[in-house]
């Protein structure tokens, strides 16, 4: 097996003063491989989206301050000069935002837009390239592409946005896309096509996805692995299988029994009291200890370290964790 | 169970009325020949796309909006052709949740003021003291603390908004409660603490309950009936059993099957539909899903199919309604 293709390391996202920093991502490590489809879930103020965004260092410093790595292909990110992050972001790493109308242009076709694309990062001739962007948009699914490339976004519907944004984002055949809740302002059957294009352009191109979303249905449709974020933290992280059957976070099994399904019976849906705690507002040990069923006196001082529970399957939970190894992080 | 409201072939067009001088924009059919009744004391959800038009029929079953077409029989009463005063009197038996609670509470009034809005209007209090006991009563049943009752909505999390939106909604025990899609805003753990309090209320409180929204696993678990909208009709409408277990409408099918499920075991035979929903601008003539519809014939260009009852509570409009479901239709062929 070759390397991973993205390997973040504690990642820290903070804002604020540095006396009383307010963080948004606290320590976040996942890793993606070639080919992977991972699944980032997780609610508001998990932290998710100021991940991504970290990862292609769209985050501006300041006011933010970021540290960690951020290692792709093993080249870290965190190192490589700003003015030079350009020729990754687009040709390596391709992203696709929930809003599309707000990522792409609204005075420029969208031909032009992804034209621009590829200009940005390929020596090809006006022909191949004008060639190549009808293939995109064919790729993408886009009805008679030759006539709708001098159209501008908004004479688009938002499921054919988001396709051109697709093409946008594979103009340059990328190792890694990002998306964003890619799916999320769409209709449910709009929502059907575009996950469809996702798993195609994956297999076609074998290109990594890290997808987004708040959406467990999402994630068990499309991702092999899935990580779950809370209040900055990774909570748990399993093959997609394993984390909806076998979950060992309080929170994720809170989370899968309290979305009604078209197959469940239940007469009343589990409900995981209070809230998401506003960021910064929690600044010792577990943030869900105030809404945990199973808290103990130690979530209180200390956040448990992300503990292995088999092949590939990572929790953060002092009450799930073995007892060997909870006792042996107290020692 | 006796029927609370009688809808009765009830239309909306919104005409461009505006005064600029640019070419007028083509009248927009937001609902189109809807006919049903609405039972005490149920629960019935409204299921559809962004563009359906079931905020719109929600709106004009509370006469919100007046409707082009048809008319609305409240308890035996036509209220689309109710004078104000009558109407207004009328407003305290029905009552809305809205999808953005923050949105719909005002920014500047606090907690106490929002909640007791209605109270006040229709002289339901007479006192200072009796209006803040009824509103820490009304905060008691929607899960709060009393002591928010002096706090602005801006100091609430989402899940709290809507808390203090449905405590006033239900604050003049209204015998219908019409809801527009009052969770989707939410994150999902609290998703299901609203999903749960609403349930609770209704049982409490007996009122008709009309759930608007897009997600079908939702309106499985809190609908007795369902009613499936397409393009302004509605295409399928049955019991939450007819509807989820043996749908017959090819929409009603489609929408089921492109529903992510949270289960990485759930085989993948699903129905992709292509396309768009077309504009309501352009309602396609005949049945207005045939753009789309997989099993679409000749005759569906030509004739529009009527809501026509296929079984017992089961209606469907779709010339090949007694067919059986597409999924079993294709693997039979």
């Amino acid at each position: 097996m070759t390397g991973p293709l993205l390997e973040v390391k504690d990642l820290t996202v903070e804002f604020g003063p540095k006396r009383a920093p307010i963080r948004v991502v606290d320590g976040v490590s996942l890793t993606i491989h070639p080919g992977e489809a991972v699944g980032v879930v997780g609610e508001s103020g998990s932290g998710k989206s100021i991940t991504a965004l970290s990862i292609l260092r769209l985050v501006p410093e300041p006011p933010a301050r970021v540290s960690g790595s951020v290692l792709f292909e093993g080249r870290d990110l965190m190192a490589v000069p700003k003015g030079q992050m350009h020729r990754i972001r687009g040709k390596e790493i391709g992203m696709i935002f929930q809003e599309p109308m707000s990522s792409l242009n609204p005075v420029m076709t969208i031909g032009d837009q992804i034209e621009e694309a590829i200009l940005l990062h390929e020596k090809m001739s006006r022909a191949e390239r004008r060639a190549r962007v009808v293939d995109l948009l064919r790729l993408v699914g886009m009805p008679d592409p030759e006539q709708r490339l001098g159209a501008y976004p908004d004479q688009f519907s938002g499921g054919m946005r988001q396709r051109v944004m697709a093409a946008v984002a594979m103009a340059c055949n990328p190792k890694l896309l990002i998306a964003d809740e890619p799916t999320t302002a769409l209709d449910v059957t709009i929502q059907a096509q575009v996950l469809a294009l996702m798993l195609d352009i994956r297999k076609r191109f074998n290109s990594a996805i890290m997808l987004i979303t708040h959406d467990l249905g999402v994630v068990a449709e499309v991702c092999e692995r899935v990580v779950v974020m809370y209040a900055g933290h990774v909570f748990e992280e399993a093959d997609t299988r394993t984390l909806f059957r076998d979950s060992r976070h309080p929170y994720t099994q809170g989370l899968l029994r309290s979305v009604p399904t078209l197959t469940s019976t239940q007469k009343r849906l589990h409900q995981i009291e209070g809230s998401v705690p506003p960021p910064g507002t929690i600044t010792a040990g577990c943030p869900f200890r105030p809404r945990c069923s199973q808290r103990m006196d130690r979530c209180a001082t200390e956040m448990p370290p992300l503990v292995t529970h088999g092949d590939g399957h990572r929790a953060a939970c002092w009450a799930t964790a073995p007892k060997a190894i909870a006792q042996g992080e107290a020692a | 169970m006796s029927v609370l409201i009688e809808v009765e072939g009830l239309g909306k067009t919104f005409a461009d009325s505006s005064l600029s001088l640019s070419p007028k924009r083509p009248p927009v059919r937001a609902v189109d020949d809807v006919s049903f009744s609405v039972m005490r004391g149920e629960t019935l959800a409204v299921v559809g796309e962004s563009g359906c038009g079931k905020s719109t029929l929600g709106r004009l079953l509370l006469n919100l909006i007046p409707p082009t077409e048809g008319r609305v029989v409240f308890d035996g009463v036509d209220i689309t052709r109710l004078p104000k005063g009558e109407m207004r009197r009328m407003r305290q038996r029905m009552q809305m949740v809205f999808q953005d609670p923050f949105g719909s509470l005002s920014p500047r009034r606090s907690v106490s003021n929002t909640i007791a809005e209605p109270l006040v209007s229709f002289g339901l209090v007479r006192s200072r003291t009796e209006r803040r006991e009824r509103v820490a009563e009304l905060l008691a049943q929607v899960g709060l603390p009393s002591a928010f009752m002096d706090r602005k909505p801006r100091q609430f999390s989402g899940g709290q908004r809507q808390r203090i939106g449905i405590a006033r909604a239900i604050s003049v025990d209204p015998a219908f409660v019409v809801a527009d899609e009052p969770v989707s805003a939410l994150d999902v753990s609290i998703q299901a603490q609203i999903i749960n309090l609403m349930q609770d209320l209704q049982e409490s409180k007996g009122f008709s309950f009309l759930f608007i929204a897009h997600d079908l696993a939702v309106v499985r678990h809190i609908a007795d009936r369902v009613a499936v909208m397409y393009l302004g009709r509605i295409v399928e409408l049955g019991t939450k059993a007819q509807v989820y277990g043996a749908p017959h409408h090819p929409y009603t099918e489609a929408l089921l099957s492109s529903a992510p499920q949270p289960d990485p075991d759930r085989r993948s035979d699903r129905i992709i539909l292509s396309g768009d929903v077309p504009s309501p601008t352009r309602i396609p003539s005949g049945c207005p899903f045939r753009t789309r519809c997989p099993i679409a014939q000749p005759i569906c260009t030509e004739e529009r199919p009527p809501l026509a009852e296929a079984s017992a509570g089961h209606s469907v409009a779709c010339h090949f309604a007694e067919a059986f479901p597409i999924t079993r239709r294709r693997s039979a062929a």
